[in-house]
């Protein structure tokens, strides 16, 4: 059994100070598309070297996970968030002087995508982890999911409004001013250095490492998350070209995207909350179910505004309801002591599905000439994850009691 | 008291959805997005 880290901080202060930091990380980031006009018009530059830079972003925010989450496992995850917070807003404002397509790569894609492995879920939910009690733990994650949630929803109507008013450049510094706001959140999630409970298993990150990856269930999980990055990623990107394929206004998609980010929040949130009643892998099983329920009945109702609406807030819904469980399922089996680094693995995962779901989209669309074949992959794909996850063991890993742990 | 506090968080947190909500329907948003959308894809 694993015992769990006394907890430091009060509830408050975590809950505030994590909520307030992924609600920025989460949010800035969730704009980035209104810049693609601006910018590769004023430089010259076409479409694909913004959606590059993009992409490149999406990836090392994944590769990165692990990474970041390790170092705040080891080093403290304030320090991360501090560095995370400091390469976030570096990178904004790098992003506004880039005059070339590998500077914009540099800053955009990389650096801000390490700014986001540092400021994100991850290295939160560490915290969340070893400071909030086993019983309020998916709860509390839900509600920092819930905040990420909401600052995408509302950073993009904020981040429009910016570049209306002061001009794109501009824009982007004043953005690069508000992530440095994470700092002083940062400070409030200080923990005092590590003081394991008596008997607590003591584990190098290594050890930690090939135990995760032995472990059935882990791989599970992860397989899931790729399922989640496919199915989100896939439709947030792709859905408003098929609804204008079906001859759709672009009013529908515009109101179809609030109605995911609204219903998005109440989601995660419930999520959270439910995961402290019900075993997780039934929440995740379900998530995954209705998400292919969803997107059948969707495929084969007549489409109108109507349906698309209905199926953006049941989507919305599940949107990003995944990512509480699921990390509170990995801090049930392995203990909060590298919370951080699994949790940054699970989602590299997430991110490789992410790619892979914009990728094929537009892959299998140009070469079919419709989105049928990748709406019937994402339907495969949530049953499988629903069935993936259904296998999981939510109980705490067996380890050696420790020497001496005893006495 | 403690009941009347959750309340009136929830009816705050309600409030801030609403009014992100309804500053997407604002024709300046729509425009906005609506061109970024079919000008991305």
């Amino acid at each position: 059994m694993t015992a769990p880290d006394t907890p430091k901080l009060s509830l408050t202060q975590v809950l505030l100070c994590g909520a307030a930091i992924v609600t920025l990380s989460m949010g800035i980031r969730h704009g980035f598309g209104l810049w693609l006009q601006p910018i590769t018009m004023d430089r010259g530059w076409s479409r694909e070297t913004f959606a590059f830079a993009i992409a490149v972003q999406n990836l090392a925010w994944g590769a990165a996970g692990p990474i970041a989450g390790g170092l705040a496992d080891r080093f403290g995850a304030f320090k991360v968030l501090i560095a995370g917070s400091v390469l976030y807003a570096l990178g904004l404002v790098f992003m506004a002087l880039a005059t070339s397509g590998m500077a914009f790569t540099g800053s955009a894609g990389i650096l801000l995508g390490l700014a986001q492995s540092g400021t994100t879920y991850a290295v939160v939910y560490g915290v969340i982890g070893r400071n909030v009690a086993p019983d309020k733990r998916s709860w509390a994650m839900g509600v920092a999911a819930a905040a990420g949630s909401f600052g995408q929803f509302l950073m993009v109507p904020v981040e429009n409004w910016l570049i209306g008013s002061f001009g794109w450049q501009e824009a982007l510094f004043i953005v690069g001013c508000l992530a440095l706001a994470m700092v002083p959140l940062a400070l409030g999630l200080k923990e005092p250095p590590h003081a394991h409970a008596p008997g607590a298993h003591q584990q190098t990150i290594g050890q930690a490492l090939r135990e995760a990856f032995a472990y059935p269930s882990f791989r599970w999980l992860t397989a899931g998350y790729f399922v989640c990055g496919f199915q989100v990623v896939f439709i947030g990107v792709h859905m408003p070209s098929y609804l204008k394929d079906q001859g759709l206004t672009p009013n529908v998609a515009t109101t179809a995207l609030a109605l995911i980010g609204l219903f998005n929040v109440f989601g995660t949130y419930t999520a959270g909350t439910l995961g402290q009643r019900l075993p997780k892998r039934y929440i995740l099983s379900t998530i995954y179910t209705l998400r292919s329920l969803a997107i059948v009945v969707f495929l084969n109702a007549p489409l109108t505004p109507t349906s698309v609406y209905v199926f953006s807030a049941v989507m919305g819904v599940l949107w990003l309801s995944t990512v509480p469980p699921t990390n509170a399922v990995v801090a049930q089996i392995f203990g909060v002591r590298y919370l951080s680094m699994l949790g940054g693995f699970v989602f590299f995962s997430h991110q490789i599905g992410s790619f892979l779901g914009v990728w094929l989209g537009g892959r299998l669309y140009d070469s079919t000439g419709s989105y049928d074949v990748v709406w019937w992959i994402a339907v495969a794909l949530g049953v499988f994850a629903a069935l993936a996850n259904l296998p999981v063991k939510e109980a705490a890993i067996v380890r050696p009691t420790p020497v001496g742990a005893s006495a | 008291m403690k009941a009347r506090h959750a309340v009136l968080a929830w009816l705050a947190a309600a409030a801030a959805l609403l009014g992100v909500f309804l500053a997407y329907l604002r024709p300046d948003l729509a425009t906005t997005l609506a061109n970024q959308i079919w000008n991305c894809f």
